[in-house]
């Protein structure tokens, strides 16, 4: 799907209509110097900003730099860290067992998830989009789940594949089709934790929806008027002009399967990403090295390194993401 | 404005005030020169509460003990947090491995001159096996052990009675344990055994309890300074009957959910569990539906059994170290002695201490329990439940990476000597 950058054209900058006595800065320019008011506003702006940029500093910008140092050391909590270059990037590529299962598990993850969550919401958003009765309350039980408390979901669901007497297994007995060992398999595991991540589409349903009813009626109309069925109405004018949020959500599915950590630690059966390392995402696999079981040593260090891998794989997804998005994405921008 | 910029400033200094306020001590002297010792458990809440009323019997004009509220879920992180702010309470509850791996960093204060000789809370006065095994390389003890676990085979008397099999009781062997999973299997069962000790990544050490008792190599020489793994021909035997009763059903494979163990035992769903004493205090308040026994590890020729123990410790700054120690000497003599007779969980490593938890089991009527533990606790050979080094997640992605695999019969057993070579490269690497 090409771009269609021709329905209206903008010019350049619009003129701004300045207030009178207060923008224009003039031939000496900084205008603030000569309004004590509006230095006022100025350092009441950065005021309301310091929490802000203080929490951000804090929170992100130390942690960020300290976590590249400890990348290049061993650091256990208990003693001082210790410099070693790049030795926790060589164990990590070389030598560590779980770390290629653990690329491996995320990018099952995403293969699985993102196109199904993509896929499930823009099904059920198109399929709320109607004018129906009740379609209110079928938006609310789709967007439910969503507003649930996580962790009790997930615990929830956890009883739900209990291969022994789970409500899965259950169900399947009921229509004698064959039960799963579902958290408890080297190959179901994943798959179970992917229908738990769904169970939350609502989230990516509700920004279709929106993105839905972003698009003219008249564009329907018109098209209808041509004679267009349902379904080259769907791929040749919804998909096109709903394409910009359809990036938007590869972009924020893509960025919640690599982060996945919820599902796996909660519904893995030792917690710890398993059975063996099949559900072992980047993530857990971050979270056991840092904070392993009780009566192990925390690796800061290591984890540290791994959290570098994992956060430039997420950098290069997205920036290919955006910079290949322009070939399929409808656009009404001229450049 | 000025009044925003003001009321901005006063808002941030309260924050300020108040995450300082957050981050408090835990301990120290009190200006009426009383000295407060501080606690922190991994217990539940009614395990708490009845430690809380055993230790108001504890009287000493100067020491108030207060325990520090900790939620017995994410234990591990709150002591992490606490070990890197240095603000660990001046008791805490650690395993063996904590315990050997706080006190070689010098994290923890060495009791070893307080508990020599033979006083009434010397290291004689508790179960022997215990104390050597608390005690570091360099012979400091960072921690008094407190109550020690015994590993058996819970059962299903009725489940075995339905089969025709006769109930397991010490002396039996392994290969009338996977029988009798057989059995139980064709008789309905999903599993006939549930045993995450052997599939999970201690199976490598719970194994060994199989060797051992054939006369063969555990898996490890040794668990807190390891010189060498090792997979001799009994230990491969061992294991080629497990991979064999898993592959037949008859044994639950790696990866199933524990979790949920006790309730499905006591419900009737699992019908022999290889678990811990701990079941019992349970057992007690739930009262299963089902007659169920406790009977000690099987064996080959002789017995063999794991080795867990838990224990107190204390951080090298605490303040007052002679408070500390009166209240830790009446946490494992008196307190245990409290609360054990209303929840047996364990048998106390003080010798002293352990008529109260095998009176209580007595009178419950738990005495398969009480002979299986007392048996576990006067087996000669032991082997520790696993590696209690600090490089031990290192080894446990290693067996993670081949154990699995070799259970479930996608790798083969020649795969044992391949873990055992890569996990003494890394004891090599961490020497």
């Amino acid at each position: 799907m090409t771009a269609a950058p021709h329905q209206e054209t903008r010019t350049a900058v619009p003129p701004v209509d300045r207030p009178p006595g207060r923008g224009s800065p003039g031939r000496l320019g900084l205008p603030w110097r000569r309004s004590p008011k509006r230095s006022s506003d100025t350092l009441a702006a950065y005021v309301f900003l310091a929490p802000a940029l203080i929490g951000f500093t804090a929170f992100v910008v130390y942690p960020l730099f300290r976590s590249a140092y400890f990348a290049l050391t061993t650091y256990n909590g208990l003693t001082d860290p210790k410099f070693v270059g790049l030795d926790n990037f060589h164990r990590m590529f070389t030598t560590d067992p779980s770390f290629w299962p653990s690329v491996r598990a995320t990018l099952l993850l995403v293969v699985l998830y993102v196109p199904l969550s993509l896929a499930i919401g823009l099904a059920l958003a198109v399929f709320c989009n109607q004018r129906m009765r009740g379609v209110g309350l079928l938006r609310t039980l789709c967007y439910l789940p969503v507003v649930l408390p996580v962790v009790a979901t997930i615990t929830l669901w956890k009883f739900v594949f209990n291969p022994q007497v789970g409500l899965a297994n259950q169900v399947l007995k009921w229509f004698h089709l064959p039960t799963s060992e579902w958290l408890s398999g080297d190959d179901s595991a994943m798959p179970s934790i992917v229908i738990v991540m769904l169970w939350s589409v609502g989230s990516t349903m509700i920004i279709f929806l929106a993105a839905l009813q972003a698009v003219p009626t008249e564009l329907y109309e018109a098209a209808r008027l041509d004679g267009a069925g349902p379904r080259t109405v769907f791929f040749r004018i919804t998909l096109p002009l709903i394409s910009p949020i359809m990036i938007l959500q590869v972009v924020l599915q893509m960025v919640t399967a690599l982060q996945a950590f919820n599902q796996p630690k909660i519904l893995s059966p030792d917690n710890q990403g398993g059975p063996g390392f099949s559900t072992r995402t980047l993530m857990l696999s971050i979270y056991d090295n840092g904070f392993p079981k009780l009566g192990q040593v925390s690796q800061f260090g290591y984890a540290s390194a791994q959290v570098w891998v994992l956060f430039l794989v997420i950098v290069v997804v997205i920036a290919a993401t955006a910079r290949f998005s322009s070939i399929w994405t409808y656009s009404d921008h001229v450049s | 404005m000025k009044r925003w910029i003001r009321c901005a400033g006063v808002l941030l200094s309260a924050g300020g005030l108040l995450a300082t306020a957050a981050c408090g001590g835990s301990s120290g002297k009190q200006s009426d020169g009383k000295v407060t010792v501080t606690l922190m458990t991994w217990e539940s809440a009614a395990t708490n509460k009845a430690i809380d009323q055993a230790l108001t019997g504890f009287h000493d004009p100067n020491i108030t003990v207060k325990r520090v509220d900790t939620p017995n879920g994410n234990y591990s992180d709150k002591l992490a947090a606490l070990t890197q702010a240095k603000k660990l309470p001046d008791l805490f509850w650690c395993g063996n491995d904590t315990e050997q791996q706080y006190t070689s960093q010098g994290l923890l204060t060495d009791w070893a001159s307080r508990l020599s000789g033979s006083s009434d809370f010397g290291a004689s006065s508790f179960v022997s096996s215990t104390m050597k095994n608390w005690k570091t390389a360099d012979g400091k003890i960072g921690g008094v052990p407190s109550l020690l676990n015994t590993y058996g085979i819970w059962y299903d008397i009725d489940a075995f009675k339905a089969a025709g099999i006769t109930v397991p009781a010490a002396g039996w062997t392994w290969d009338q344990m996977f029988d009798a999973a057989a059995k139980l299997h064709a008789k309905g069962a999903k599993y006939g055994l549930v045993a995450d000790a052997l599939t999970s990544t201690d199976g490598p050490f719970s194994l060994s309890t199989y060797a051992l008792s054939a006369g063969g190599k555990p898996f490890a020489d040794n668990v807190h300074q390891p010189t060498r793994t090792t997979i001799d021909a009994t230990y491969t035997e061992g294991v080629s009957k497990v991979v064999a009763g898993i592959k037949s059903g008859a044994i639950a494979p790696p990866g199933y959910d524990i979790s949920n163990q006790q309730g499905l035992f006591a419900a009737g769903q699992i019908p022999m569990l290889w678990s811990g004493q701990w079941f019992a205090a349970g057992f007690l308040t739930d009262k299963p539906k089902i007659k169920y026994g406790f009977a000690p590890l099987p064996q080959v020729t002789k017995p063999a059994t794991l080795y867990d123990a838990v224990g107190i410790c204390t951080p090298s700054y605490t303040q007052n170290a002679d408070a500390t120690f009166k209240v830790l000497k009446y946490l494992d003599s008196t307190v245990w002695t409290k609360v054990l007779p209303d929840s047996p969980v364990a048998a106390p490593a003080y010798l002293s201490a352990q008529n109260a938890y095998f009176g209580a089991l007595d009178k419950a009527g738990q005495t398969t329990v009480a002979a299986t533990v007392k048996a576990g606790l006067n087996t000669p050979t032991t082997i520790g439940v696993r590696f209690t080094t600090q490089w031990a997640s290192q080894s446990n992605d290693l067996i993670t990476a081949y154990w699995p695999d070799i259970l479930n019969g996608k790798k083969p057993l020649s795969d044992l000597q391949t873990m055992t070579d890569k996990i003494n490269d890394v004891i090599k690497n961490n020497s």
